[in-house]
């Protein structure tokens, strides 16, 4: 399994590639799967460093395997998926190359032969441009989703790097299991209907928590719902509760208190429901329906299957 | 090093702001609706050393200055009045340990104020304010002294181990002994269910011819008004010093409101009854501050504080239950629901305006020391 | 056991802002604080000194300023701290920062385990510990959020990957960088907090580490920042749907569908 983030990267280069060549670096333990992957997204070339232990490797036995091709190839620049392992293999390489490395981007671009560097810091308050002048490879990792992959079709070439898999000692990595999350928690739920006083009534619970089943989200609530015995602490929005980000968030009869708003932040998309047209709620939403939450919920209901 | 001491306070601060955001806030109201402290939240306390602020470092303790301290029992009781409460109370007795104690007691009981609570008691059923008129009788008995009488409405009675007891001697004088719930003869008594504070608890310790070793006596006999009444100043600058915790949570609480809510198209702060009540609120908490302060730097200067701390104490507790009617004024109907703590805090502060002395007795101990000055 | 902790001070989140005539960050009277993860590796070596006994050595490099986080780290209960300040290590990127970092750790000597918090919540590289790690020549495990010792010399680290765990056991020396999820970091006692202006905050200059002058501060700094901005915020513009529920979501969903 290619990591998506990689296929975004290989669209991204070849966006602004702007006539320089866009190889993949490929550290593979199934070499046929992962480079007919790879293909589909169209790099001019794909180097495969093939080997089994590549399953299971190290931070550093990755980051040597690239040394060597980096060594050879010797290319401008090198874009890296900011994921765990990206953000771990990438500066052990950096250090090897004593070369300029830029993590988490959120956009590259290139000034001539200049990769610039676009990060966020402090907490996304503060855009920076960077660059590194005059080392090379100019090295950048990118967060994921922040591009989308596109397949396109190219004549790429294959071809099977000559490297020595250096085995790390005094260390031993397992090969990573997928968490299955049963016990979900509200604060990484991607949807959340959420429920305040002016939709405390059994029928509606009982109709959010199928809506939110449908969606694929949780249901949570204000204080006030916390009485109810299914709704603890950990269903509770707000400040002294849970902090929430999910991409959609439905409110159903919830005023809008402060201690409640700030649980709700970073959602992304915001839909409150409320009798109230001067609830504080609807400022802080993108999209607001007057009325009656039953009438509402039956009729996401009946869009929503 | 004036800078250190400086640079530790403010460390000390930054972690009793973070200690009761974190572990004491989210607890208030449950704290106020089952009139207790949850299990395990008081060695919490405990096991972040929170009850030794005040003792000197060759005790074991953290040795930070009263106005220190006193700014601390404020922060906490921002988000938690009752569990600064239950800290004052144990603070100002270990005040008169250290000033009055014979050296062998502090060395015996002293380094155990890090895990056990430190209560004074003076009030009788029989009594009231006046404490010549106690029951607790002390008889001497070759070195000892034999202690009999029952104390109620005690700050943190039921809690605390260590109790200092006011008692009369056979031949009339007021001392002070110190007794422990160890000892034969001592049993807990009933427990108050007040309408505030609701966590620290309030209790009556009942004393059946507890025999103290001589040395539990504090000072001298004689001495024992003198200590009880440096005690209730001890007490009441700290009291300053949560009454201001308190206005400023009913500060925040009437100032958020106001920026969230609109009158027809008018946020709630612009209009001028809403800014008269704030303003009035926001005066109250810095006067109170400016007291306690004043009186903490006072005794730590080693000079007389009794008044201002009175003054703290009587101008702050009518302040904040003042200041919290303004708050849940400014709230209108959610000020009178229980949906905000308005309520509990107006009930929290009104404790004060009769523990440690009741504000009508501050104004004729301020009153009569401005007519005898 | 020798544990050296690196941490950095960073501002306080709401602390920082652009200002808007100059374009560049306003520095003065930030509060500065340890970052917050770098205090879930603080109290991991904590733990592990009450388990197993050693020292524990903050390690950071900074201005002055700094000190106070090293403060509050000896307050949490660490033996002593270095300060890694002087002009010649100032505008240093993660590559000019991991190698002077990594000559002190050579100069203290000894030293079993390197923790760091897994990034910085200002600069949020995460690349500090694994360029140590190289520098120093030994293995690391990154993002931990779970960590035991099997025996003296053998750690078994739990990464947290995207959406997967991955197990992994490493024999001492190592550098490892740790999550929030690890532990929950211990408050600052008030005796803690007194006793830590007993304990030594070391600060050595260029002049007291064996460097080599090209590698350190700007000139040892691959990347430059360019240009610094304020992205642009919206505030959340409010669509009024419509008052019959089922026009409304169907507004909605066409909306939020695309």
């Amino acid at each position: 399994m290619v990591e998506p983030t990689s296929l975004q990267l290989i669209t991204k280069a070849r966006a602004i590639a702007n006539g320089q060549r866009v190889v993949a670096l490929l550290p593979t333990s199934d070499a046929d799967q992962t480079v007919a992957t790879v293909k589909q997204y169209g790099p001019d070339e794909i180097l495969v460093l093939a080997d089994d232990r590549f399953a299971a490797a190290t931070d550093t036995e990755i980051a040597d395997g690239l040394y060597q091709v980096v060594e050879q190839v010797q290319p401008n620049s090198m874009l890296i998926p900011a994921t765990v392992v990206g953000r771990s293999v990438a500066p052990r390489l950096q250090a090897k190359l004593q070369t300029g490395l830029t993590a988490d981007c959120l956009d590259v671009y290139f000034d001539g032969e200049t990769l610039v560097q676009v990060k966020p810091t402090y907490g996304d308050d503060i855009m920076c441009e960077i660059i590194c002048a005059d080392r090379r490879p100019q090295m950048a990792t990118v967060r994921p989703n922040v591009f989308q992959a596109e397949p396109a079709q190219t004549a790429t070439q294959v071809t099977n790097v000559d490297f020595e898999f250096h085995p790390e000692a005094h260390i031993k990595m397992e090969k990573p299991t997928p968490i299955i999350s049963s016990s979900a928690n509200i604060s990484d739920a991607s949807v959340v209907i959420a429920l305040g006083r002016g939709a405390d009534n059994p029928q509606l619970i009982e109709k959010a928590q199928k809506l939110a089943a449908r969606l694929g989200g949780m249901v949570g609530v204000s204080r006030p719902l916390t009485d109810h015995a299914e709704f603890g602490h950990e269903s509770q929005i707000g400040q002294s509760g849970q902090s929430i980000a999910p991409d959609l968030l439905i409110n159903f009869g919830i005023s809008g208190a402060t201690q409640y708003l700030v649980g709700i932040e970073n959602a992304k998309t915001i839909v409150s429901v409320n009798t109230d047209p001067d609830a504080p709620i609807f400022t802080k939403s993108d999209y607001a329906y007057v009325g009656d939450a039953n009438d509402f919920m039956d009729a996401l209901m009946a869009r929503v299957k | 090093m004036e800078n250190q001491e400086k640079m530790a306070a403010s460390m000390l601060h930054r972690m009793v702001r973070e200690f009761t955001e974190n572990e004491l806030a989210p607890l208030d109201m449950e704290i106020d609706a089952q009139g207790d402290y949850p299990q395990g939240l008081f060695q919490k306390v405990i096991d972040n050393g929170l009850l030794t602020m005040t003792l000197p470092r060759e005790y074991g303790g953290a040795g930070f200055s009263y106005d220190s301290v006193a700014k601390a029992i404020h922060l906490m009781a921002i988000g938690n009045a009752s569990m600064a409460v239950t800290l004052e109370g144990h603070f100002k007795t270990l005040e008169q340990l250290l000033k009055y104690g014979d050296q062998r007691l502090k060395d015996e009981y002293l380094t155990s104020a890090a895990h056990r609570i430190f209560a004074f008691s003076q009030t009788e059923s029989s009594g009231g304010s006046n404490p010549r008129g106690i029951a607790t009788r002390a008889v001497k008995s070759g070195d000892d002294w034999i202690i009999t009488g029952d104390k109620i409405m005690i700050t943190n009675g039921g809690l605390a181990q260590v109790y200092c007891v006011l008692a009369k001697t056979e031949d009339d004088q007021m001392a002070v002994f110190v007794v422990d719930q160890d000892m034969p003869g001592f049993s807990f008594g009933k427990r108050e269910d007040f309408i505030g504070l609701r966590g620290t608890p309030v209790g009556e310790i009942v004393m059946d011819h507890i025999k103290v070793p001589g040395y539990h006596l504090l000072g001298q006999i004689g001495q024992g008004l003198e200590i009880g009444n440096n005690a209730h100043d001890d007490a009441r600058i700290l009291m300053g010093a949560v009454l201001t915790g308190i206005m400023e949570h009913e500060l925040q609480i009437a100032v958020d409101y106001s920026k969230q809510r609109k009158a027809l198209d008018t946020p709630l702060y612009e209009l001028q009854t809403i800014q008269e009540k704030i303003s009035e609120i926001a005066i109250a908490r810095q006067n109170t501050e400016l007291l306690y302060q004043h009186a903490a730097q006072l005794k730590i200067t080693g000079q007389s504080y009794a008044q201002v701390a009175a003054m703290a104490k009587s101008y702050g507790s009518r302040s904040a239950v003042r200041c919290g009617d303004m708050a849940l004024q400014v709230l209108a109907g959610y000020g009178y629901s229980r949906e905000y703590p308005i309520e509990h805090l107006i009930r929290d502060a009104r404790a004060m305006e009769i523990a440690e002395g009741t504000v009508e007795r501050m104004s004729g101990e301020i009153a009569l020391k401005q007519v005898n000055q | 056991m020798k544990i050296v902790v690196c941490i950095k001070q960073v501002p306080k989140s709401d602390s920082v802002k652009i200002d808007p005539k100059t374009n560049n960050m306003v520095r003065d009277n930030v509060e500065g604080v340890i970052n917050p993860f770098d205090k879930n590796a603080i109290e991991e070596a904590l733990r592990i000194k009450d388990q197993l006994g050693g020292e524990v050595i903050l390690l950071s490099m900074g201005p002055d300023g700094y000190m106070s986080s090293l403060r509050d780290g000896l307050a949490m209960g660490a033996d002593r701290a270095i300060l890694l300040s002087s002009r010649a290590f100032g505008g240093a990127d993660t590559l000019a920062t991991g190698y002077p970092i990594s000559q002190a750790i050579k100069k203290i000597g000894g030293v079993d385990l390197v923790l760091l918090g897994r990034q910085s919540v200002d600069a949020d590289t995460g690349q500090v510990g694994p360029i140590v790690a190289e520098y120093l020549n030994v293995p690391q495990v990154t993002f931990a959020e779970e960590l035991r010792f099997v025996d003296e010399h053998t750690l078994y680290g739990q990464r947290l990957l995207d959406g997967a765990t991955q197990s992994v056991q490493v024999t001492l020396p190592a550098v490892v960088t740790v999550r929030s999820e690890l532990n929950t970091p211990r408050y600052e006692t008030p005796v803690n907090i007194q006793t830590s202006f007993e304990k030594p905050i070391d600060v050595w200059t260029e002049h007291d580490l064996d460097l080599d002058a090209t590698r350190i501060g700007q000139a040892g700094s691959p990347t430059t920042v360019q240009k610094v901005y304020a992205p642009k915020r919206e505030g959340r513009q409010t669509v009024q749907l419509s008052d019959d529920s089922a026009t409304a979501v169907k507004e909605l969903l066409a909306r939020i569908r695309n």
